[in-house]
């Protein structure tokens, strides 16, 4: 075991501590480079990391991706039903947030009747990250209207299955476990995701018709 | 493959736009005042800008409470100052008869107070507003429709939207709200846009939305291409004069036309959209980067680089199509005469006139003095010649030998019929050649040297609106 691994341990930082906290670099690095590269752009980089750790502390992630997809759901269901009373920013979103929060006890509930138990014992610190991704969801709808938030809400949960999947898979860890400074390999490859001018991937196909030989 | 690569470098992306034209052109400073429709619409009229006229504002609440209704005009545009992407903007056309204080929409719904307070209170609370900042709600004036637009838009008002980069017009589209807009001339919001050549200012290929290409109107069979834009030099001198004002250097400036007044500043915008490329069927980055590093010194001579770099692909066009190439009236020609001697004349393109016809000076600096010189020894005119059969012609010249006779021909003109000779020579014509026997008579006394009769014109469009180049 690396030097720097066993003497966080010894002062007491807990393990999981330690992975997450090395991991983190990994987990923005690709969402920045989904976003330059590939063009798939998300809420941010905050939302979909916050949203990577909240299905790493699910026991599994398809209960995450459940409790994801419902929230969206639900939250652009009450938009509708909130558009006609043309209500002011805050008041509209503290009244999404209890709909989609009552939505997710009563997915809880009919989880629990059909003996998904593991879905009940979700802790409380995920479900609450992903209630309160609708604030940042009723954002986007403003900004840049309905589709627009759907559309960045699908990318946010590839993004995140994504880095769920690349923090929970055991060689990195152990990798990282063993020589904890590749993580800052990430900043020379975000400097140069930093001044990369190229094309997106997406925009090789949005510009499709002008790129083709005529 | 390499086509494909090539074609792809030519395309402007999000991250080449932010990072080497937004951020190193336009300065926080710049962009901020483009955010601030209010800010912008003072700045531009203190500059003689043409721009909406301002109706009224509304800072805060008790000025809300206290705003005069009643002085509010029959019809009005109401803008939160932050807005972006069309959001949070309210059109009214009329005033409802019989009603106090009730507005049409263009939908034919009513706005009552009411229905303003409560939108003003929205704006004011920054809903509309770039990361939710309370905002400033005004009133401005309603621009009237063009009727040549009155088919192609649906309720709102098209604009022009013009990059501008290094002071030199880029590229251009026409914007068209749809019925997927609800009136607005966003893409994003699914507007039409059409791409126009900044030479001419006529429309080429269009997109709806962000990227289907369309050819006509959704639901109609009006064409989009062909549609000439009016005050089309004073459109791209507006753009370029903002660009100056504004110190944005790479700006997205909207021009609208009105009626009644004519083209009207509209907005700055400081991150313009990238589909105008689709609208154009062009890339962005390779235009930008032959405009790159240019010395332009005034509003006028970026117009005419941009017009002159940009223009000309409906030309193209038509020569790919009709195999032909596209000539004005007047045209710099190269002629190849005797023991390839070159000379550069302006032509003058007579589709009246059957053969093309020379100078005799010029028909001498090719290197036929000689022929020249042993013609005129004959001493023939058309009076001794006229009773000659052709056959009998050809005869009478065959046997003197002169060097480089090509041939002899009788010329009706205004000024008489004359008997000419006639000499060999190429001429290059737009990078075409033609190998052509012309007649060669005393010119001096016309302004030009060469005509170029229709006999050598079978592969060439003439068109009488274009300059010589």
């Amino acid at each position: 075991m690396n030097q720097f691994i066993s003497l966080a341990l010894s002062n007491g930082v807990p393990l999981d501590t330690l992975i997450l906290v090395l991991i983190l670099p990994i987990i923005v690095t690709v969402i920045a480079f989904f976003r330059q590269v590939v063009g798939i752009k998300a809420f941010g980089i905050y939302t979909p990391a916050i949203i990577t750790f909240a299905f790493l502390a699910t026991n599994e992630i398809r209960y995450g991706i459940t409790i994801f997809i419902t929230v969206i759901i639900f939250g652009t269901l009450t938009r509708l039903l909130l558009k006609q009373f043309r209500l002011l920013y805050l008041p509209r979103v503290a009244i999404m947030i209890t709909i989609v929060g009552f939505s997710i006890l009563a997915l809880l509930i009919i989880g629990g009747i059909y003996n998904r138990t593991g879905l009940a014992s979700v802790s409380i610190f995920p479900i609450l990250i992903m209630i309160t991704l609708v604030e940042k969801f009723v954002a986007v709808q403003i900004e840049k209207g309905g589709r627009a938030a759907v559309v960045l809400a699908i990318e946010t949960l590839v993004i995140s299955v994504v880095g769920y999947y690349i923090a929970s898979w055991d060689i990195l860890i152990r990798y990282i476990l063993h020589y904890p400074w590749i993580s800052l390999l990430t900043l020379p490859a975000n400097i140069f995701l930093g001044k990369w001018t190229g094309l997106r991937l997406i925009e090789y196909f949005r510009f499709r018709q002008i790129i083709k030989p005529r | 493959m390499i086509q494909f690569f090539r074609n792809s470098r030519k395309i402007l992306g999000m991250n080449a736009r932010n990072l080497e034209f937004i951020r190193p052109n336009n300065l926080r400073r710049a962009k901020r005042l483009a955010d601030d429709k209010l800010r912008s619409k003072r700045m531009l009229k203190k500059a003689d800008i043409p721009v909406p006229e301002l109706i009224g504002k509304i800072k805060n609440v008790d000025e809300l409470e206290n705003f005069d209704w009643a002085a509010l005009p029959e019809s009005f545009v109401l803008k939160p100052n932050r807005g972006f992407g069309g959001e949070g903007i309210l059109v009214v056309y009329g005033k409802k008869k019989n009603l106090f204080n009730v507005w049409i929409k263009a939908d034919g719904s009513l706005v009552t107070v009411d229905d303003l307070k409560t939108h003003i209170r929205n704006i004011l609370d920054g809903s509309f507003s770039l990361s939710g900042v309370p905002d400033i709600a005004f009133f401005e004036e309603r621009m009237k429709l063009l009727k040549l637009f009155k088919p192609y838009a649906y309720k709102g008002i098209p604009d022009i939207r013009v990059i501008i980069y290094n002071k030199v017009p880029v590229m251009a589209m026409l914007r068209l709200p749809t019925k997927v807009s609800d009136g607005k001339a966003n893409l994003q919001q699914g507007a039409i846009g059409v791409g126009i050549d900044l030479a001419t200012g006529v429309t080429t290929t269009a997109v709806f939305g962000k990227n289907k290409l369309i050819e006509c109107v959704p639901g109609t069979r009006l064409l989009l291409s062909g549609i000439k834009i009016p005050y089309w030099k004073t459109i791209l001198t507006l753009a370029v004069r903002t660009q100056e004002i504004s110190g944005l250097g790479f700006l997205g400036a909207d021009v609208a036309i009105d009626r009644d007044l004519g083209p009207v500043f509209l907005e700055l915008n400081a991150r313009p959209g990238l589909s105008i490329q689709v609208a154009n069927h062009d890339g962005l980055l390779g235009r930008l980067r032959r405009v790159e590093g240019l010395k332009i010194k005034t509003v006028e001579k970026g117009v005419s680089v941009g017009m002159n770099l940009f223009g000309g692909e409906i030309e193209e066009e038509i020569e790919d199509i009709s195999g032909k190439r596209i000539i004005g009236l007047k045209e710099k020609v190269k002629l190849i005469g005797k023991d390839e001697k070159e000379i550069e004349v302006e032509a003058k393109i007579d589709s009246g006139a059957d053969f093309s016809s020379m100078d005799k000076l010029l028909a001498e600096s090719l290197g036929f003095s000689s022929t020249m010189n042993e013609f005129e020894k004959l001493g023939i005119d058309y009076e001794k010649i006229k009773g000659l059969e052709k056959q009998d012609r050809e005869k009478f010249f065959k046997d003197k030998n002169i060097p480089d006779l090509e041939d002899t021909a009788i010329i009706h003109s205004s000024h008489g019929t004359t008997y000419r000779p006639m000499v060999k020579i190429k001429i290059i014509i737009d990078n075409t050649e033609v190998l052509t026997k012309v007649s060669v008579i005393d010119r001096s006394h016309l302004k030009n040297p060469l005509i170029i009769g229709h006999r050598d014109l079978h592969r060439f469009l003439i068109d009488p609106a274009r300059m010589a180049k």
